[in-house]
């Protein structure tokens, strides 16, 4: 299908502003008598404030006042709390003190003396578990079911894990789906592996910075989130404020990569300074302190055993997950891995058991394909390990495992809105060239090596049931309302274009409304989770065909006929029969006013959002509104597909690689904005590189402090460490559940490079697998020089 | 002044780091004042004949004691000036023989204790009641240490005990070609260690001020002498020792 | 400890002679601290690790700068940026080994503010030292990094006293090997010191890594005439390729006469506290051909005396590599 907005590119609204400097991120709001946070984090990983003396800060000349724990609501274990006297890591912000700038608020913060009582404390999961050992928190090491709860495994059980054998240790989440003994019964070849896997920070560019201040009642927040409407309701029970009450503000966001998804703590902390100083309050966040609350990606200490037919098909899968939660996490990473392993290998059976454990470090939340990435990160040189027992070409090997539309996922084994993974992977082979390519493989060239990888990600990638909204002002404009945040994909504006594709509109008569809430934004989904471009199209969609029901509605009351005798075309619409009959969109917006009711928002449907019910209160009567919620069919899972070639070059004297090729080739369905897309496969094929090779998470196991606080020492990759050119590629077939034909891609557009990179490396390397992420120079050398690895087998946060 | 330093610990939690080297300049004045104002007094008083070193030679020092007592004497400055003169500011790489001077020192202490115990008299350097007299009583005479003597001899075991356990301590807490550092002892406990350290280091370096001072006056120097080349002679034994007390050997 | 992020008050001084800088440097003493390129600098300031209430600003000196032709070799102003002697033809001509190192420090950005003297004198990145923890380089009386369980991957292999830091210069073990001369004015007139000996390990000073004095300005680097031109080999391994410091680098010169190596000097960063010169490999290479022969036997006893710590045995065959990577040319 041929369209005229989707599918092309353009040049989105806030892309002048971004380069030339002048958008307006949350710590560039200047207020009137504002005045500046700063906090005072925790220096130990669990500790109980005794006493704070706070006399020789106070005093202070230009020191406006303090915000403690005691000054705001308490939180539930084992979710962050915005101030807090039981800290439980380094870097809990316990208090914070507002002076007339950063300097004062700082030079004050050093005169503040602390006294804690240091508590019992653990940097990793295992450490935990044992009888006996360290509990994060009091109220317990393990978070279950939304409930804190305490287990410890018996010596044996333990000793078990570490030595990489069949875990028996308790694990509260269990699913599976088919005759596991049996699949591994069917099976050739059986791999059985023990893994880590990193959980590094989000290192998002822009700090978590805010700006609040309290005006007519209601509190104002300028902040930083993915998200636009969908913080709306997470920041206002924050603020323990109703949400009519809240105006929010995030036109920009640098950076949040599953961390700044709805609201967070410390983005509700300045409301609650302000409104104790009544004086706006802006909080900007060290680099130092966004590694702290910016939060990290879960970790894994895990074990897998997989079974492979002589075909290669994967018969069965039986996957064991410690997942390292931080002092905060949900958790739901290894469930989301097992549900990644089900769609991608289609195994005829498979068991997950996972235990989420917490640790005094960093809280963790969902990063960039959360589970999903990890789990390519080892299971896919495990894939080519096996694929080499069996004799089978890698790329082989995922064709006949690969999932089609008839797949079906989770434990459930529910069913996919669509798959074209075999065609991505042909797609791919063949612009990479990998049959020639692989011929490359193992080749030597002075001390380097040539290694050839692919490798695949999946994320879930749609959701359903949020609003759109759309407005036509008498002067013609159509106002596209966009609830949906500016996480830097461009979906808050790409998705619109749906809804420019129905009223089939110039591009350049369209108004993109988005990120302030007083700029009456429809209730949206959280911009995460790869699922805004199958969900806003749809919901952007859906307001459009109202919107045009109402024009033709419009058009007939006006010049007679009925409704369906009309279609549009150049912002008018016009009788079919004689197309002199007509009227502009302009037109239609004045008779809307008139007519008001359903047409106006004077009247709207009942099944809409609240947050969608007050954006059209506050536009009732100023044009044309066409608003609905999307109640379009989802007949399954909506799964975002991505794979990734990548050719490596190998030193085996200094243990670096260098990626001398890569492509990824993306299954999202219909290709709405291919910048945009290319920019998310570049953009996943840098994170995948980084948690492949260099991202770190490093705590001191003694006492609990991290080792990486900043960039140069968390080591994401530089404009130096990633290829030249990046190659993209998508397969843009249509997904049927989707009116434009889209699905999203983020996040597999990450774990495809993680898995192409590993599998490249293993391939240098002659089949050998680390199954541990990142794999660093030293873990090579090591390797080559026959030395031991310097970590212990299942040690976390270690280099 | 202070006397003792503190630092944060790894929570930033305020611990003690070790003695106050401020302390260093007023050991060093006061033990120089002391020596002035000895200097002076002497000074002022008429001088006593100073007893023949003619005559028959009695045996003072056995010729193991000696040695003990030199590289005990040798082992202890090369200590302090290993130790000091980094903190004072000349910087060279005193570590290693720092500790094995300390380690050299640490075995002639225990050869001496365990010598002294079981070999030697070690009541003849025990303070008794009466030794108490001698500055007041010019016709009390020691046997065959001098209330000074013992003084200084009490003083410096305590003071060099508490140097060698400390020193001890961190030793363990370093790498030697024998063991890599230990991490047994906490932060806290660590500072007291190096707080002892420095204050028995403090008080080893105003009695060492004061024992060589002592040793070289001219009218000490015979004892000095009697380290090195073993003997006293009778008249310098009647003018300052109790023979009833102590009566040592002739030497052939 | 916390990471306060903001600078502090702090006197501005911009003196616009040495003899000016001497002075302030001398009046300020310990609470004196000499800026240049300010990419050491600020860090420790913001962060407030480490004090201090006088900052005397070197870069308005003229006399600092630049980039001057002696006698067979060059001098180079402390103040010189790391830019512009990356791009100085005539280093570029006669000492190809700085110009590489220098082109390796950190990233473009940063090598547009730092300067050659920042780059030699600038602090260890020891993790636990840079938190502003007070082990014993910050005056305290123990060693986090080399604990039982201790983070320390990138720390020393050699000559550990103590302290297990180690150098992060990559400009520094070139001018090792290039047997460049320190030139360094302080208020009882100039000395000049040679390059080995500028830098201190632990066991001599662990509070600093040069034997710079309180007072004491590093002025220019001289690099004589007795390397120009010679063969070299500079290579960094660092985790990343931009922005990070070596886990290992080697820098060495050598003369050839007829195939084989008449003379050679080797150093190498991020092994210890101070560029680590290989006297042993420097014996084994000479008269030997510049191959990978030659490069394999150097390379073994490379590593001699290395003692390592929990985490980075692996700077044992990579220095060995490196060593042989560097013979081998």
């Amino acid at each position: 299908m041929t369209y005229r907005h989707i599918g092309k590119d353009f040049t989105p609204p806030d892309i002048v502003s971004k380069v030339t400097g002048k958008a307006k991120y949350s710590e560039d709001f200047q207020v009137d008598g504002m005045v500046y946070a700063r906090l005072l984090t925790s220096p130990m990983p669990h500790g109980k404030v005794k006493n704070i003396d706070l006399s020789e800060a106070l005093a202070m000349e230009g020191v406006i006042g303090v915000l403690t724990a005691d000054d705001v609501p308490p939180s539930q274990a084992p979710n962050p709390a915005i101030l807090t006297n039981e800290p439980v890591y380094v870097g809990d912000p316990i208090l914070a003190i507002a002076a007339v700038d950063e300097k004062t608020a700082e030079d004050a913060i050093s005169k503040v003396r602390v006294e804690l009582e240091p508590l019992p404390f653990t940097t990793s999961p295992t450490d935990s578990l044992r009888p006996g050992g360290p509990s994060a928190r009091t109220e317990g090491n393990v978070f279950i079911q939304r409930e804190m709860s305490q287990i410890n495994w018996s010596d044996e059980d333990l000793q078990r894990f570490l030595d990489g054998k069949e875990p028996t240790g308790e694990a509260p989440t269990e699913w599976s789906f088919g005759d596991l003994e049996a699949g591994f019964d069917n099976a050739t070849v059986v791999m059985e592996e023990s893994f880590v896997t990193t959980g590094y920070a989000h290192m998002c560019m822009e700090p978590r910075s805010v700006l609040s201040y309290w005006q007519n009642g209601k509190c104002h927040v300028y902040g930083s989130t993915q998200s636009q409407s969908f913080v709306v309701p997470s920041l206002a029970e924050q603020l323990g404020i109703e949400q009519k009450d809240l105006v929010y503000v995030s036109e920009f966001c640098g950076g949040g990569f599953g961390s700044k998804i709805a609201s967070y703590p410390v983005l509700a902390l300045p409301g609650y300074f302000s409104k104790k100083l009544a004086r706006p309050v802006m909080l900007r966040i060290t680099r130092e302190e966004e590694f702290y609350v910016g939060s990290a990606r879960v970790g894994f200490q895990g074990w897998i055993k997989a079974g492979f037919k002589a075909d290669g098909t994967v018969s069965a899968v039986d996957l064991y997950i410690v997942q390292d939660l931080g002092s905060q996490g949900t958790g739901g990473d290894a469930s989301s891995a097992g549900g990644a392993v089900s769609i991608l290998y289609q195994p005829d059976a498979m068991r997950l058991r996972a235990i989420p454990v917490l640790t005094n470090t960093t809280p963790r939340g969902a990063q960039r394909g959360p589970g999903q990435n990890q789990i390519a990160a080892i299971f896919e040189p495990m894939l080519d390990k096996a694929a080499r027992e069996l004799g089978i070409d890698p790329l082989e090997i995922r064709r006949v495992n690969a999932p089609d539309s008839s797949a079906r996922i989770n434990a459930n084994q529910g069913p996919v809105t669509s798959a074209y993974m075999v065609e991505a992977l042909d797609k791919g082979g063949e612009l990479f060239n990998w049959k020639e390519r692989k011929k490359r493989s193992g080749q030597r060239n002075g001390s380097k090596v040539t290694g050839i990888g692919v490798g695949q990600g999946y994320h879930s990638a749609g959701e359903s049931g949020f609003d759109g909204l759309v407005r036509i002002t008498p002067d013609g404009k159509i106002h596209l309302h966009s609830g949906v945040g500016n996480l830097g994909t461009y979906s808050y504006v790409s998705t619109t274009r749906a809804a420019a594709e129905v009223l089939n509109c110039s591009w350049e008569n369209c108004v993109v409304e988005h990120g302030n809430s007083a700029l009456h934004l429809p209730w949206s989904s959280y911009q995460a989770g790869s699922n805004t471009t199958f969900t806003h199209t749809r919901a952007n969609y859906m307001a459009a065909q109202d919107m045009l029901t109402k024009i033709k509605e419009i058009a007939a009351v006006t010049l007679g006929g009925a409704a369906d005798d009309y279609d549009v075309a150049d912002e008018r619409v016009f009788n079919t029969g004689d197309t002199t009959r007509s009227m502009s969109y302009a037109e239609v917006a004045r008779r809307s006013i008139e007519l008001g009711g359903r047409y106006s928002g004077a009247e709207m449907p009942d099944d809409i959002h609240q947050v969608t019910q007050r954006a059209v209160q506050g536009l009732a009567g100023s044009g044309l509104i066409g608003v609905a919620k999307d109640v379009l069919p989802v007949r399954g899972t909506v799964p975002g597909l991505a794979v990734a070639f990548a050719e490596i070059e190998l030193d085996l004297e200094t243990g670096k690689h260098e990626i001398i090729d890569y492509l990824a080739v993306a299954e999202c369905g219909t290709v709405v904005h291919p910048q945009g897309l290319a920019g998310q496969l570049c953009g996943g094929a840098v994170w995948g590189f980084g948690m492949a090779s260099l991202e770190r998470h490093v705590y001191d196991p003694q006492n609990g402090l991290p080792a990486n606080v900043g960039y140069y020492q968390c080591k994401p990759p530089t404009y130096l460490d990633v290829p030249r050119e990046i190659q993209t590629a998508a397969v843009d077939i249509a997904d049927p559940d989707n009116p434009m034909g889209a699905r999203g891609i983020g996040e597999p557009a990450m774990g495809c490079a993680t898995a192409a990179v590993l599998c490249a490396l293993s391939d240098a390397l002659g089949g050998h697998i680390f199954n541990r992420t990142p794999v660093t120079p030293d873990m090579i050398i090591n390797h080559l020089a026959k030395q031991p690895q310097s970590y212990a087998k299942l040690a976390m946060n270690t280099f | 002044m202070e006397i003792v330093q503190h630092k944060n610990d790894i929570w930033g939690q305020e611990v003690l780091l070790g003695v106050s080297w401020d302390l260093l300049w007023l050991v060093v004045v006061a033990s120089f004042a002391v020596i002035i104002v000895h200097l002076l007094v002497m000074a002022l008083r008429k001088r006593a004949e100073q007893p023949a070193t003619e005559g028959t030679r009695l045996n003072r020092h056995a010729k193991s004691d000696r040695i003990f007592h030199w590289v005990m004497a040798i082992s202890t400055l090369v200590l302090l000036f290993t130790g000091i003169l980094p903190i004072i500011g000349v910087k060279f790489g005193w570590l290693t023989i720092h500790w094995i001077s300390g380690i050299v020192l640490t075995a002639s202490v225990l050869f001496h204790i365990v010598r002294a115990l079981f070999w030697q008299d070690p009541l003849s350097m025990w303070v008794a009641p009466k030794d108490l007299r001698e500055p007041f009583d010019s016709s009390q005479k020691p046997g065959k240490y001098s209330l000074a003597q013992k003084g200084m001899h009490l003083a410096m075991t305590l003071v060099v005990l508490v140097v060698i356990g400390s020193g001890l301590v961190m030793l363990s807490l370093i790498d030697t070609p024998f063991w890599t550092r230990g991490a047994w002892l906490g932060e806290g406990a660590l500072g007291w260690v190096f707080v002892l350290h420095g204050l028995s280091t403090l008080a080893l370096i105003a009695l060492s001020a004061l024992h060589i001072y002592f040793g070289v006056r001219p009218e000490k120097l015979f004892y000095t002498r009697s380290m090195i080349k073993g003997w006293i002679s009778e008249p310098e034994l009647e003018a300052h020792h109790d023979p009833a007390r102590w009566m040592p050997d002739k030497i052939v | 400890m916390s990471a306060h992020d903001v600078m502090p008050d702090i006197e501005l001084y911009q003196p616009i002679t040495v003899e000016d800088a001497v002075a302030l440097a001398e009046r300020h003493g310990e609470n004196g601290w000499l800026l240049a390129g300010g990419q050491d600098t600020y860090g420790w300031l913001k962060d407030r690790a480490k004090h201090t209430s006088a900052m005397i600003d070197l870069n308005a000196i003229d006399a600092l700068k630049g980039i001057r032709e002696l006698a067979g070799g060059i001098e180079i102003g402390a103040l010189t940026s790391l830019t512009e002697i990356q791009n100085n033809s005539s280093v570029v001509a006669k000492f190809g080994l700085l110009a590489e190192a220098v082109a390796h420090v950190a990233s473009p950005q940063i090598r547009n503010m730092g300067t050659l003297g920042g780059n030699l004198v600038q602090d260890t990145r020891c993790w636990y030292y840079r938190r502003g923890l007070s082990c014993y380089r910050a005056g305290g009386n123990t060693c986090y990094a080399n604990t039982p369980e201790g983070m320390n991957r990138e720390h020393a292999i050699f000559g550990a006293s103590r302290c297990v830091a180690v150098t992060p210069s990559d400009t520094a073990p070139a001018l090792v090997a290039l047997e460049a001369q320190m030139v360094i004015v302080g208020p009882d007139g100039e000395r000049i010191v040679a390059a080995e000996d500028f830098f201190v390990g632990p066991n001599v000073d662990i509070r600093s890594m040069t034997t710079l004095e309180t007072g004491e300005v590093l002025t220019a680097v001289r690099i004589p005439g007795k390397w120009a031109t010679s063969e070299y080999y500079f290579e960094k391994v660092a985790d990343r390729n931009v922005w990070d410091f070596a886990l290992v680098s080697v820098a060495a010169v050598m003369k050839l006469n007829g195939g084989n190596i008449t003379d050679a000097r080797f150093a190498c960063g991020g092994v210890a506290c101070v560029p680590q010169r290989l006297p042993a490999v420097e014996r084994a290479v000479i008269g030997k051909p510049r191959n990978d022969e030659t490069g394999l036997a150097a390379g073994a006893i490379a590593s001699n005396g290395a003692v390592t710590l929990n985490y980075n045995h692996f700077k044992v065959p990579l220095i060995e590599n490196l060593v042989r990577r560097a013979v081998r040319g």
